[in-house]
């Protein structure tokens, strides 16, 4: 039997399950070596619960995970091809694209309603817009001598200043 | 079935290997098996439950696609730790866990763990002192160098054998001793101020 205490060294292989028969006997004589070697392995079992608690705690809160599916897969080399032949497909296809004539698109935003109303407004006009100033200048009834008033056939005075 | 016989027994044909190499076919059946275990060490290793998850899955789909590679010199376990331990390593070093180690300050509470750990017939002052110790030894876990927190977790939670780790961490067996002996001295500091 070793006399002397054991080191914390020998310790630590008793803990590593690595003791020789020397250290063992050792241990069965020394209380002290022995609440040592307890000690350490206390601390070893300890942290190895919480290490196990938490452990399965984190994976219990985790969702079950889905079941790994591993398609038959086309060759890495073949689908390097296919992306390089789309490519290409798709530069030779742009400038029929770009290109291409495009349909005259109408210039202004209006809408076909709008624009016919407008087109009624213009017509059911009497007075030429170019002419519709000089109705606002003399009126019929007021007018001096020198004015001479004429019926225009749709029934509006024009008035003829000298 | 003699000629089969004959091979086995000339080592041409391993049972053993083709019933591992079988295994590694199904990788649901292979995450049924190993998960709790690889991601337990992921965990444990990270103290990120979403990273573990991660590296977890990372580590089956690039075991499934290396299964040709497996040639049955160790088990299943040992590879899948293999597997792990580069994984754990590559994530450890990417500056996107740097940045999150650094700025995290929700750190694992080892109280919260020690908790539910309590038994009923522990009195209140044991309790505390149960909690102090664990509070010490999760941190000091926490601080060893990346190798030696390996280590010791693969034997001390995972109870690998010595031989096992040396296998799947790339290590030689006294390297892997080393290890354990410095962890353990570590521990046993920790251990020591909360006398």
């Amino acid at each position: 039997m070793k006399t002397t205490h054991l080191s914390a060294w020998e310790h630590e292989e008793c803990v590593l399950g690595q003791s020789t028969p020397e250290m063992r006997s050792h241990l069965m004589e020394c209380a002290s070596c022995r609440a040592a070697v307890a000690r350490l392995e206390h601390g070893v079992t300890l942290f190895r619960s919480a290490a196990m608690e938490w452990s399965s705690e984190c994976l219990a809160s985790r969702p079950r995970q889905a079941p790994i599916v591993v398609s038959g897969r086309l060759p890495a080399v073949a689908v390097r091809w296919a992306i390089a032949g789309a490519v290409l497909l798709l530069f030779a296809l742009l400038p029929f694209h770009l290109w291409s004539p495009r349909p005259v698109q109408p210039a202004s935003g209006i809408s076909d309603d709008a624009l016919l109303q407008q087109v009624d407004e213009q017509l059911s006009v009497a007075v030429p817009a170019s002419m519709e100033s000089l109705t606002h200048l003399v009126s019929t009834e007021s007018g001096s001598g020198a004015a001479v008033a004429t019926s225009a056939p749709g029934g509006k005075h024009f008035v003829q200043t000298n | 079935m003699e000629a089969l016989e004959q091979l086995i027994h000339a080592g041409q044909v391993s049972p053993v290997r083709d019933r591992m190499a079988a295994e590694l076919e199904d990788v649901n059946t292979l995450c049924d098996t190993y998960r709790s275990r690889i991601y337990r060490y992921a965990l444990l290793s990270l103290r990120d439950p979403d990273l573990a998850e991660s590296v977890t899955q990372d580590c089956f789909l690039k075991a499934y696609k290396a299964r040709n590679e497996f040639r049955g010199e160790c088990t299943v376990a040992t590879w899948l730790t293999r597997i792990a331990t580069n994984l754990i390593r590559d994530a450890t070093r990417s500056r996107k866990f740097q940045f999150w180690k650094a700025a995290s300050s929700t750190a694992v509470d080892a109280g919260a763990i020690a908790d539910r750990l309590r038994s009923p017939g522990l009195s209140p002052e044991t309790f505390l002192m149960v909690k102090e110790e664990l509070q010490q030894l999760w941190d000091t876990v926490a601080t060893l160098p990346g190798q030696q927190r390996s280590v010791f977790l693969l034997r001390f939670v995972e109870e690998m054998e010595v031989l096992d780790i040396a296998t799947a961490m790339g290590l030689h067996v006294g390297t892997v001793k080393s290890h354990l002996h410095r962890a353990l001295t570590a521990v046993r500091k920790a251990m020591e101020r909360t006398k």
